[in-house]
């Protein structure tokens, strides 16, 4: 917050009417809520039958295809647009398949990268709802012969329909703020967003002015539909059932069948050919004369330097509002400030990472602390950045073991550190996987580390991106298989060594 | 007649059941993780086991539970909480819940059987343990299937909610000859219900009598030793 009010410490409101009338700026406006709005509902609109038929069906390769979604999530942004490039770019697969290029550069593109990445995690989110519904619902669709539709429309929407909501909003808020893909698939100022024109404002004009004004509007236009959506959507309710049962037969027809078929297909279609065109240059001989490059392993070390003490701050901020929300939840009057707590964690998504960078900077700065420190920067914005992905990782289980524990825990006087440790083997997994995702995103991420891109601070996905920069693309695929491999390396020991043996990617 | 014979496994936990039930009533007797609603689960094909289950001829043990003459009470969870009471009974004669006049009036007619008429637009979470219980009857009403299994369903009701309920079931199987299997833990319900008891006690069916056993137990039977006496 602090560093919000930093930035607009250095506006002069004054000069904006200049910007109001500015067409360019309304033209960015429209883009990025065209893009947005599209991405998120094609997004949803994929991701709802294929949640369904992961959820009814189990078939060989569906463990892979969770897994495969789970990767997608976390791969860094421009591997992915590296991966999108290879297969639908002017000389990409797409090309020597169809004999037509696909219309890559705008919204052609943007749009598939960013349900590339939304897709998986609409997804995870709908399956995390399906396991709210209590299994004797299946077991009475079971026993009145519900067919897959007719149970759909009465049991899983009814439950959806809480979700979806959220779920719009996070996908548009991410979308609407999203950086690295616009940059690189935008295409030019026609299909430009405005995280973007604050990243030219901030570092080709410096126009701290313009800056301000850009991101006030962005805040504006994210708070208005945050608060549109949640005005519209009903609160979740846990339901609470003890009867667990296995999974029972519904009636079965044609058409839940072809629509199980076609929707995986597509998104089999959608996701598997960028990462098989990540992988591919593994087999290259230029795989291994990139290995050997200086710059490559300085570029690993700044990365993993950065990402995980900023992973773990994330975690520990996180754990701190998770652990204070869910001592006042359940309480008179206490529901309401937990409400406030969880979207203080989400309040980050409105504000875009660069506008929170450049205002701690200027904070700093203010403060007579000098560039020195754009490590502690990075590391601080890239935990902020990362909260909203722990909080939902870690929320659920922390509220599950307060709402079935709480009366215990108060009668013995458990409380604290000692608590923690009595709970750690029920809560490490969501711990691991809320950590796992904040490393990562830190480890991909592209827009701070761009705005400070100092020496000393050129990670990974800063070389990868320089390297695109200067045509060495080739090359470039190399560094980021290097990258995909760093992050599954991190995912895979973070979720093992934190969250146990039991623990599942 | 519902006869069966079938085996299941469980982690550690092994049973064999074999009887033939006539219609009417039969309750089931024993101690807790004997496999009491074990053999019911398997009944209603909510487990599936090896062997063979039978009803009037007819061989279930392959069928769905939609697709098994059977209708079942859990102990809780009969409900869909996001449908009202009127919808709640539709949805067991047609998933759908578009009936035609004929199954309007039958709908209407059960809930007159429940007395439960002025409920119609209320909410399950609006209800009382024993109204909900009561639609849940209301729509094995409207079901017609011809063997009802009852898995506790009254235990949480007070005695004399319990009582009524044990009633209605008893005269609602003699109106209609259903085969109704119920299991409990009290020997008093089995004694209101009337009909058979059956006593099952590690996975395994110890016996099948008239429930005049119970008020007099010859010394040293098996049921002396369930009731502790």
């Amino acid at each position: 917050m602090a560093a919000f009010v930093a930035l607009l410490s250095y506006a002069s409101p004054s000069d904006w009417g200049r910007f109001i009338d500015d067409p360019y700026i309304w033209r960015l406006v429209r883009f990025s809520f065209l893009q947005a709005s599209l991405s998120a509902l094609l997004s949803m609109a994929l991701a709802i039958p294929v949640a369904s038929c992961l959820y009814h069906r189990r078939f060989a390769g569906r463990q892979t295809l969770l897994n495969l979604f789970a990767v997608s999530m976390v791969v860094p942004t421009i591997v992915a647009i590296l991966g999108i490039v290879v297969v639908y770019g002017r000389h990409g697969w797409f090309t020597s398949v169809f004999g037509f290029a696909f219309p890559l550069y705008g919204l052609g593109g943007i749009l598939l990268a960013h349900v590339f990445f939304n897709m998986p995690l609409a997804v995870r989110v709908i399956l995390q709802a399906y396991g709210l519904i209590p299994d004797s619902q299946w077991r009475l669709a079971s026993q009145l012969g519900l067919s897959r539709w007719q149970a759909f429309h009465l049991i899983e929407w009814s439950y959806l329909k809480k979700t979806l909501p959220g779920l719009f909003l996070l996908v548009f808020m991410l979308c609407f703020s999203s950086f690295a893909v616009v940059l690189s698939l935008g295409g030019g100022p026609r299909s430009s967003t405005l995280e973007v024109a604050i990243y030219q404002a901030l570092r080709f004009e410096f126009d701290l002015n313009k800056a301000s004004y850009l991101s006030l509007l962005q805040v504006a236009i994210c708070s208005t539909v945050a608060l549109a959506v949640y005005k519209f959507a009903p609160a979740v309710r846990q339901d609470v059932s003890v009867y667990q049962g296995q999974r029972l037969p519904l009636r079965s027809g044609v058409l839940p069948n072809v629509i199980d078929g076609l929707s995986l297909s597509v998104v089999l279609l959608w996701v598997l050919p960028p990462f098989i065109a990540i992988l591919s240059p593994i087999v290259s001989p230029l795989f291994w004369h990139t290995l050997q490059a200086n710059d490559l392993w300085w570029s690993v070390w700044h990365s993993v330097r950065i990402a995980l003490p900023s992973g773990l701050l994330a975690l520990v901020i996180g754990l701190s509002i998770a652990a204070l929300a869910r001592s006042v939840r359940w309480r008179s009057r206490g529901d309401w400030l937990a409400d406030k707590l969880e979207q203080s964690g989400n309040l980050v998504l409105m504000v875009p990472g660069l506008v929170l960078a450049t205002g701690l900077f200027l904070l700093l700065r203010h403060l007579g602390i000098g560039l020195r420190h754009a490590y502690w920067i990075v590391v601080w914005v890239n935990a902020v950045m990362a909260l909203p992905f722990v909080l939902r990782a870690i929320m659920p289980t922390l509220y599950q073991q307060e709402k079935r524990y709480r009366h215990l825990y108060e009668q013995l006087q458990i409380f604290g550190w000692s608590r923690l440790r009595l709970e750690w083997q029920q809560i490490r997994t969501a711990m691991a996987q809320g950590l796992a995702y904040a490393v990562l995103l830190s480890l991909g991420d592209l827009g701070v580390v761009a705005l400070f891109g100092s020496k000393g601070l050129e990670t990974l996905p800063m070389y990868l991106f320089q390297l695109i920069g200067s045509y060495r693309v080739e090359q470039g695929g190399c560094v980021a298989v290097v990258l995909i491999l760093l992050c599954l390396a991190l995912f895979y020991g973070i979720t093992r060594l934190v969250g146990g043996r039991r623990a599942v990617i | 007649m519902l006869s069966f014979d079938i085996q299941y496994h469980w982690q550690d936990f092994q049973a064999d059941y074999q009887a033939q039930l006539p219609a009417g009533i039969t309750s089931i007797l024993g101690p807790s993780g004997g496999g009491k609603s074990t053999l019911l689960s398997l009944l209603g094909g909510y487990l599936s086991g090896q062997g063979i289950i039978e009803f009037s001829g007819e061989k279930l043990d392959h069928l769905a539970p939609y697709e098994r003459p059977v209708s079942m009470l859990f102990q809780s969870d009969n409900l869909f909480p996001q449908l009202n009471v009127w919808d709640n009974v539709a949805i067991g004669m047609s998933p759908t819940r578009r009936l035609t006049n004929e199954q309007n009036s039958k709908l209407k007619w059960a809930l007159e059987q429940t007395q439960l008429l002025g409920f119609a637009q209320k909410f399950p979470e609006q209800l009382s343990g024993g109204q909900a219980q009561r639609v849940a009857i209301a729509r094995v009403l409207v079901r017609d299937k011809p063997v009802l299994l009852l898995d506790e369903p009254f235990s949480a009701l007070d005695p004399r909610l319990r009582d009524e309920m044990l009633q209605l079931v008893r005269s609602l199987t003699h109106q209609f000859n259903w085969t109704t299997v119920m299991v409990t833990h009290a020997p008093n319900d089995a004694k209101t219900l009337g009909g058979k008891v059956m006593l099952v006690e590690h996975g395994q069916v110890q016996a099948l009598v008239d429930v005049q056993a119970l008020s007099t137990p010859e010394s040293g039977s098996i049921f002396t030793q369930y009731l502790g006496l």
